[in-house]
């Protein structure tokens, strides 16, 4: 395959992408990264005490900063995994993370976002971050290769919390920090 | 022998089932062929539906994220596989995110846009599911096995189905054409059996014509010698009867009566003569051996024998000194130099020589032997003659000159003798007959031939006469009477044994064939009962003599002369005086 048909392929997904929300403008790294949280719970699995009962939803919860707002709502209205929605809690910080499934962690500063992992150390939560707020890095970590959102994966982290990351997904990181 | 009418049915029936055959194995072989077409069919669909599965599954992720980059990695997996012709993973709203077309263009952008049928390909449309949701679908598009390697594989089955109906259409062949060969062996067989049969019918009808050729040659062999011997019989019998009659007439001269019975005599002597080489030949002849000098006895037949031979021949004699005594007949012997010397006499009309020669030989078998040996310097015979020159009643003589028993009687002599008789011969050059008897070492015995002459009236007694042919009776009776015996006569051999035992007699003269006892029979009750009584035998033949002897009686063989007779008496006498 020539890189001209790579270039044609890539080209053709970002159309393809951008069909739905808003034909005139290419969708923003946070949309697509809005898009991308709900879908990571497909791939993750949790410990027996997180599993969900009939119609509940998976927690997804926003510490610290909110960058995508309405974008992230949106997102997690349209997704059903197995049958259960995924519902967004915003909050402040760490405390009252309990029945939180994810967690996309941004600190005022990037020494807060370590902290507030750190907070989150003792539960069985994905945490994801992104590189643009820091280099803290939470088990899924946003960044951009050549103009494309893709993430970092740490499942030794995952590991110890007692989560367990589809390979599907490993397969798609640009980097996995694998566990022993 | 032969069955056509079944061959038809069987020829006609045999190929059939052959090509039956080889119709069916060909209908399975076309039968295994469109099931396994069809199976393959299911099989690449079922392939191509686990192909697409593997791939919704991988590209689920890449979906999700709507990661291009990865689906194409996925897509990069499935394109190893050269039978993929085409492959697309479309969204949920069935837009194409990745795609892939082996041999140019991808498959359509829009999901909608994709064609129902794809030239013979096997597709197969599956969706990608992520956690229940359906998230988009996959196009799997796959060529067929190309034909190519469809046919080989079903040349080989194709070509082991020929094989297999090869064989079989062989196996058939083979199988009518040895059924043919058998039926032909079967009908091969009867021919044989049925000639072999006619061959059977043949050879024995071949062995009755045999047997009726041989009984002819008897007959006519029998009448050959009948004729010769009624020939020579009605010779001697011409000159006997005329002698008689002349004998008979009233006032005839005293040397005329005595040439005429002289004339008897001599012819009634060649008769016996003549019975004598008949028993000869049939090796029926009561043999009197004695000890005889060879060479005295040729030198006593010398003059007889220039006398028989005629002027025109010449008589030599060459006779070894160391010559041995033989044991034999006497008379048979001199019949035999006889017989000899009158065929060599047949073969030289015209004259030559003859000459007689003794040698001492020697056989392996028999020990020491004498050779005489008759030369000729006559016309000799050719190998055929040869051949058969002991044959009876072989004879090169015109009919009536001889009965062709000469040699024959010489034969039945020689082997009766214990010896033998050879023949060597070449047409021209003339030919000798030798004569072998065993020696008999013994010496003492020999004595001369004294030519007995006239009756001598010698010792005379009471004789008992035992004779059952009133003629022949009647004559001995006379002659014993005229040789001055006191002769009872009586007619068999019960009454003779009778008188016997009643009165004294001083000798039984008796013949050795009657009905009833015979005279050998007499004899042992004889010398049982009446022991010292001496016993002459007579007889013209006797089987039981030629068998078991006389016995140790003197036997007179019949026709005899008085003087035989006479002499006999006087010794039988003279031994129960002395």
């Amino acid at each position: 395959m020539t890189r001209a048909l790579r270039l044609c392929l890539v080209l053709a997904l970002c159309l393809g992408l951008a069909a739905a929300p808003a034909r005139a403008q290419a969708p923003s790294a946070d949309a697509v990264k809005a898009a991308f949280l709900p879908k990571f719970a497909r791939y993750v699995g949790w410990p027996a005490r997180m599993q969900l009962g009939a119609g509940a939803p998976f927690q997804l919860c926003v510490i610290g900063r909110d960058p995508f707002g309405r974008m992230l709502d949106q997102a997690a209205a349209t997704e059903q995994i197995d049958g259960h929605g995924v519902a967004v809690r915003r909050l402040p910080s760490a405390a009252g993370a309990g029945g939180c499934h994810l967690a996309y962690v941004q600190g005022a500063a990037p020494a807060d976002t370590g902290r507030l992992l750190l907070a989150l150390r003792s539960q069985p939560v994905l945490t994801i971050t992104d590189a643009r707020a820091g280099p803290q890095r939470g088990m899924i970590h946003f960044t951009i290769v050549s103009g494309r959102v893709r993430f970092f994966i740490d499942e030794a982290e995952a590991a110890a919390r007692g989560l367990s990351i589809s390979s599907r997904l490993l397969a798609l990181a640009a980097g996995v920090r694998q566990r022993r | 022998m032969r069955r056509p009418f079944r061959l038809p049915g069987r020829w006609s029936a045999a190929p059939l089932a052959i090509i039956a055959m080889v119709v069916l194995l060909l209908l399975a072989g076309i039968g295994v062929i469109v099931q396994s077409e069809a199976g393959y069919r299911d099989l690449q669909q079922q392939e191509t539906r686990v192909q697409a599965d593997i791939l919704a599954a991988s590209v689920a992720a890449p979906l999700d994220f709507g990661d291009a980059v990865a689906a194409d990695e996925a897509i990069e997996t499935i394109r190893v596989n050269r039978q993929v012709r085409s492959v697309g993973v479309y969204d949920a709203r069935g837009a194409r995110v990745a795609g892939y077309g082996r041999d140019g263009p991808q498959p359509p952008p829009r999901l909608s846009d994709l064609p129902t049928a794809s030239g013979g390909a096997v597709t197969s449309s599956v969706p990608v599911m992520s956690r229940g949701e359906r998230i988009g679908t996959v196009v799997l598009a796959a060529d067929p096995e190309p034909v190519s390697g469809r046919l080989s594989r079903y040349l080989v089955i194709g070509l082991l189905i020929v094989m297999a109906a090869l064989v079989v259409a062989v196996l058939g062949l083979a199988q009518s054409t040895l059924r043919r060969v058998n039926r032909q062996l079967e009908e091969r067989a009867d021919a044989l059996a049925g000639a072999n049969a006619e061959l059977k019918v043949q050879v024995s009808e071949r062995g009755k014509a045999e047997e009726q050729l041989r009984q002819a040659h008897k007959m006519q062999a029998l009448g050959q010698l009948t004729g010769g011997i009624a020939h020579d019989f009605n010779n001697l019998l011409t000159v006997i009867q005329g002698s008689a009659d002349m004998l008979r007439r009233p006032g005839l001269a005293e040397d005329k009566r005595v040439r005429f019975a002289e004339a008897v005599v001599q012819a009634s002597s060649r008769a016996a003569a003549l019975t004598g080489q008949l028993l000869a030949f049939a090796r029926r002849q009561p043999l009197q051996p004695e000890v005889i000098d060879l060479n005295e006895l040729i030198r006593g037949m010398t003059d007889l024998l220039d006398r028989t031979l005629g002027e025109r021949i010449e008589v030599t004699t060459a006779l070894t000194e160391r010559a041995c005594t033989v044991e034999a007949d006497r008379t048979q012997l001199e019949s035999a130099l006889l017989n000899i010397a009158v065929n060599a006499r047949d073969a030289m009309p015209n004259g030559g020589r003859l000459a007689i020669r003794t040698a001492a030989a020697r056989d392996a078998e028999r020990g020491a032997m004498i050779a005489l040996s008759v030369a000729d310097s006559g016309a000799g015979m050719d190998e055929d003659t040869l051949n058969r020159a002991f044959e009876p009643f072989f004879t090169t003589k015109m009919t009536g000159k001889g009965t062709g028993l000469g040699l024959s009687q010489v034969y039945g002599f020689a082997s009766q003798s214990g010896g033998d008789v050879r023949i060597a011969s070449r047409a021209g050059e003339g030919t000798v007959v030798t004569l072998l008897l065993p020696c008999s070492g013994d010496a003492e015995h020999v004595r001369t031939v004294e030519a007995t002459s006239g009756l001598r009236r010698g010792r005379t007694g009471r004789i008992l006469l035992v004779e059952d042919n009133d003629d022949v009776g009647e004559f001995a009776e006379a002659l014993l009477d005229e040789l001055g015996h006191d002769v009872v006569r009586v007619r068999s051999g019960e009454e003779a044994l009778d008188r016997a035992l009643a009165e004294r007699f001083d000798l039984v003269f008796t013949d050795v064939v009657m009905p009833g006892m015979s005279g050998l029979d007499l004899a042992g009750r004889l010398a049982e009962q009446r022991a010292g009584l001496p016993v002459i035998l007579t007889t013209g033949y006797s089987d039981e003599i030629a068998r078991s002897g006389a016995g140790g009686h003197p036997v007179i063989l019949k026709p005899y002369r008085p003087e035989t007779l006479a002499e006999a008496i006087e010794q039988a006498l003279g031994k129960e005086k002395s």
